[in-house]
């Protein structure tokens, strides 16, 4: 992996997950092309690669935009292997996902092995504020508590919609370039002690 | 994906004979992505990596390494838990003649080979002993023999390996993980089902990939026509290069030279651990082909195929139609019937008149099956998506089948980067052909919809004549689903009262809402929805004939409309092969520079041609008139004679 960026620009995976019907894939669409689709369909699993200038590096983003039911769980481990990003998607309006986040962030430690992989909270449909189910403050707990950002998006008016997959790929890539460092630091003292 | 035992079926009464216990440790032995399976594998693997450090020391040593991958048969041998089922399996798989030749060349190792337990230290003798005669022994006949017999070696010395774990093995083991992850999985030397689910072509047709792609390879006509097919041995490391790729799913260049191909596709063959015909059935074609009457030969052939699996079946096939295709060439390749059964009968396991037998019926026997080449699934690198809607839902159906078999060889642990990295590809191919597909599907309706807007302006004055004082509601061709669909409903709300006899009429208010105020009478025909009127109503004739006509020019529409569909998937493929040909064109420049007519004759030529083509063109619109008028003179007939029905 750490090869591979000097090849092209660097690539970050980032992976959707969350209820079915909270919006990942309006999201993800309203992100990828800038279209929001009002009918529902259910995914099963869905990929886009994007390239986007972030923080005046060009960089690219892979999405996997993944099934919320049940049914496809099983498949779920093989992508959660490969992801470096996770957007945990709710949906305001509805309890249910938001308790859902809960295992979903379970599935992914469990599969990552690692407390701080680049994660963000998202509660989507924020342009429907009237029917709000889950109170905001209760949704920033638990953020606290998984110690991760939380932002609120809405795939229809396209806000934060930007905001959340940047804050992401950000994270994702001072991570690596953090990595990178970590493994060059320790071999310079090597040399140095050859030296002595 | 179900890659549950598979021998169940494969090998029907195989094990009718075992102990229940075996049976199912056969099937674990078997069952694809097991975990036992792949610990069993990478063992195997380790050995593999063992024996090439030493391949130095020998020169053929290299050789019997390589070429000792994997042998069920073996399998089979060691894990049988006692002895007597031991010898009993072995005998099973194997044919007559290598038992012969096994029995003749290694009376007194056999019985060794096959103790329960045998002490580490008489194993390493033996497997000294198999060294040497390694180094003796160069002829190739033999060489499957040896193979065997060193893996059966490896395979107790294996077990050895289990129980004392010395160090020195150990640290193999860690060395040797990479090579374990890549050769977890054999596609030579399992069975027909196993190789297929593990290297499946993803165009629905089941064949291991090594076998599709040597015969894609052989069946160009440069290749049938060479008089090397069949005849010329390969490089060694070559053919053996080839194979290591198969088994590691590495194949990004599929076999290049006739040889290897050849060789390649009858190395997979002779490593089955059971004939193409099944053990239980290759006795029953042999007495078939020994059969006197040619006639009766075929009938009993297909029945005998009927019995065999339906990956032995098809992999049957298709070498068959490629032998024949061979022996078609027999012009330039030297190759008939009977030579071509005497080079590959052996390694079929079949006798040499079963093999005459089956290429004398073979176009008969499979009528329906056709050797196309395959196309793999696209991948990133391919230089775009498929345009044609057709094309895009084929593509699909590839990439879907691809993803299904990486999540379940990633669900068993076959995880590599390479194939994440793969996963992820996939599933963007297959995001993209979606929406490619989405939006093909609204261009589509959009223009059926105009074309459904030109269509029915005609019909519409023919209904229009008729002496029609009936509720229109019924039937304007233009809003044809509204009419097509309220019969429909209507008859189902009728269904549970007796409607078959006129007499009893019914009311049914929210029907006659659309027809006019005062109730009219009708009922329902149950079988095509017709809407009858009571018979003391005049204007009962009217509205059937209206319906039936409706219905027929309805069929008419439809039966257009495929057409013109038909017509427009013609064009685009033309439009592609003209694409294809003017490509070949410019990579060859025009040789045919042949005698040019003068330049008068040219022009005349020209506007002779012209001429005869608007002539033709007029003719086939008065044509395309006449045959409207007719099929115009057709309905009404079949509206009469469907007339008389009620």
């Amino acid at each position: 992996m750490s090869k591979k960026p000097t090849a092209g620009p660097a690539l970050h995976k980032v992976i959707m997950v969350g209820s079915g019907g909270v919006g990942k894939s309006a999201l993800t669409l309203q992100f990828m092309y800038d279209e929001f689709v009002e009918d529902y369909e259910p995914t099963k699993a869905d990929s886009y690669r994007k390239k986007v200038v972030l923080d005046g590096e060009e960089v690219q983003i892979d999405i996997l935009d993944t099934a919320g039911q049940e049914d496809y769980a099983a498949i779920r481990d093989n992508y959660f292997r490969s992801g470096e990003g996770f957007l945990c998607v709710f949906s305001i309006t509805d309890d249910e996902s938001f308790q859902a986040t809960q295992e979903f962030r379970e599935q992914i430690l469990r599969v990552k092995n690692d407390e701080s992989i680049p994660f963000l909270l998202v509660g989507n449909k924020c342009d429907l504020n009237d029917k709000r189910k889950v109170p905001l403050n209760e949704c920033q707990v638990r953020a606290q508590q998984w110690s991760v950002p939380y932002v609120e998006t809405s795939a229809k008016t396209r806000e934060n919609v930007d905001k959340v997959f940047f804050d992401l790929i950000r994270d994702i890539s001072s991570r690596k370039k953090q990595r990178q460092m970590d493994v060059k630091e320790p071999a310079k003292p090597s040399p140095c002690c050859q030296l002595l | 994906m179900d890659f549950d035992s598979p021998e169940e079926k494969d090998f029907p009464g195989l094990y009718a004979s075992e102990a229940i216990d075996s049976k199912s440790k056969k099937s674990k032995e078997e069952s694809d992505f097991s975990e036992g399976d792949h610990d069993k594998h990478s063992k195997k693997d380790l050995l593999i990596g063992r024996r090439k450090d030493k391949k130095d020391k020998g020169k053929d040593r290299g050789y019997a390494a390589l070429e000792g991958e994997s042998s069920p048969e073996e399998e089979l041998d060691t894990k049988s838990p006692s002895k007597s089922k031991k010898s009993k399996t072995f005998k099973f798989t194997s044919s007559k003649s290598k038992e012969k030749r096994e029995k003749s060349r290694d009376k007194d190792k056999e019985p060794k080979a096959l103790e329960e337990e045998p002490s580490q230290k008489a194993k390493e003798k033996e497997r000294e002993k198999e060294k040497d005669r390694h180094h003796d022994d160069k002829e190739h006949k033999k060489k499957d023999k040896e193979r065997k017999e060193k893996d059966k070696k490896d395979k107790f010395e294996k077990k050895d390996k289990k129980d004392k774990k010395s160090k020195q093995l150990q640290q193999e083991d860690a060395s040797e993980v990479e090579e374990v992850l890549a050769l977890g999985y054999p596609i030579f030397g399992v069975s027909i089902s196993l190789a297929t689910e593990r290297s499946r072509c993803h165009d629905g047709i089941d064949l291991p990939l090594v076998v599709r792609d040597c015969i894609d390879f052989l069946q160009q006509e440069q290749s049938l026509k060479c008089d090397h097919i069949y005849k010329v041995e390969p490089i060694k490391t070559r053919l053996l290069h080839y194979k290591r790729l198969y088994n590691n799913r590495d194949n990004d260049a599929s076999v290049d030279d006739i040889p290897t191909a050849c060789s390649l596709l009858k190395l997979f063959l002779r490593e089955l651990p059971e004939p193409v015909l099944t053990t239980d059935l290759v006795a029953r074609f042999e007495e078939v082909a020994s059969h006197p009457k040619v006639t009766d030969q075929q009938t009993e052939l297909q029945q005998l195929l009927e019995q065999l699996p339906k990956c032995n079946r098809t992999l049957l096939s298709w070498i068959l139609l490629h032998f024949d295709a061979v022996i078609q060439q027999e012009r330039y390749n030297k190759l008939n019937a009977q030579s071509l059964a005497m080079l590959l009968s052996p390694t079929l396991q079949m006798s040499h008149r079963l093999m005459v037998v089956l290429l004398c019926h073979c176009t008969n026997l499979f009528p329906d099956v056709k050797l196309i080449k395959y196309v793999p699934p696209l991948t990133s690198s391919s230089p775009g998506l498929p345009d044609n809607p057709e094309d895009i839902k084929t593509e699909l159906r590839k990439q879907d089948s691809l993803l299904t078999q990486i999540h379940s060889e990633m669900n068993a642990g076959f995880i590599t980067k390479k194939r994440e990295e793969q996963l992820w590809e996939v599933q963007r191919i297959i995001t993209q052909l979606k929406r490619k597909l989405r939006s093909c599907e609204k261009k589509q309706e959009k223009s059926i919809d105009e074309l459904e807007h030109t269509t029915s302006a005609p019909p519409a004055p023919a209904p229009a004549s008729q002496p029609a004082a009936q509720p229109t509601e019924q039937k304007p061709p233009t809003t044809n689903q509204s009419t097509v669909t309220a019969p429909i409903v209507s008859e189902d709300t009728i269904d549970s009262v007796p409607t078959h006899t006129v007499t009893s009429l019914q009311q049914h208010d929210e029907t006659n809402i659309a027809t006019s105020p005062p109730p009219i009478e009708y009922t329902v025909d149950k079988q095509t929805g017709y809407l009858l009127l009571s018979k003391s109503n005049p204007q009962r004739d009217d509205l059937l004939r209206l319906q039936i006509e409706y219905d027929e020019l309805m069929n008419w529409q439809n039966e257009l409309k495929t057409r013109i569909l038909a017509e427009r998937n013609e064009i685009f493929r033309m439009k592609q092969l003209y694409e294809q040909e003017l490509l070949k064109a410019q990579a060859a420049p025009t040789i045919s520079q042949e005698q040019l007519p003068a330049e008068g004759d040219y022009e005349r030529i020209i506007e002779h041609y012209t001429r005869e083509n608007s002539l033709l063109e007029h003719k086939k619109q008065m044509l395309g008139m006449e045959i409207k008028e007719e099929r115009r003179a057709c309905i009404a007939l079949q509206v009469e004679l469907r007339m008389q029905e009620f």
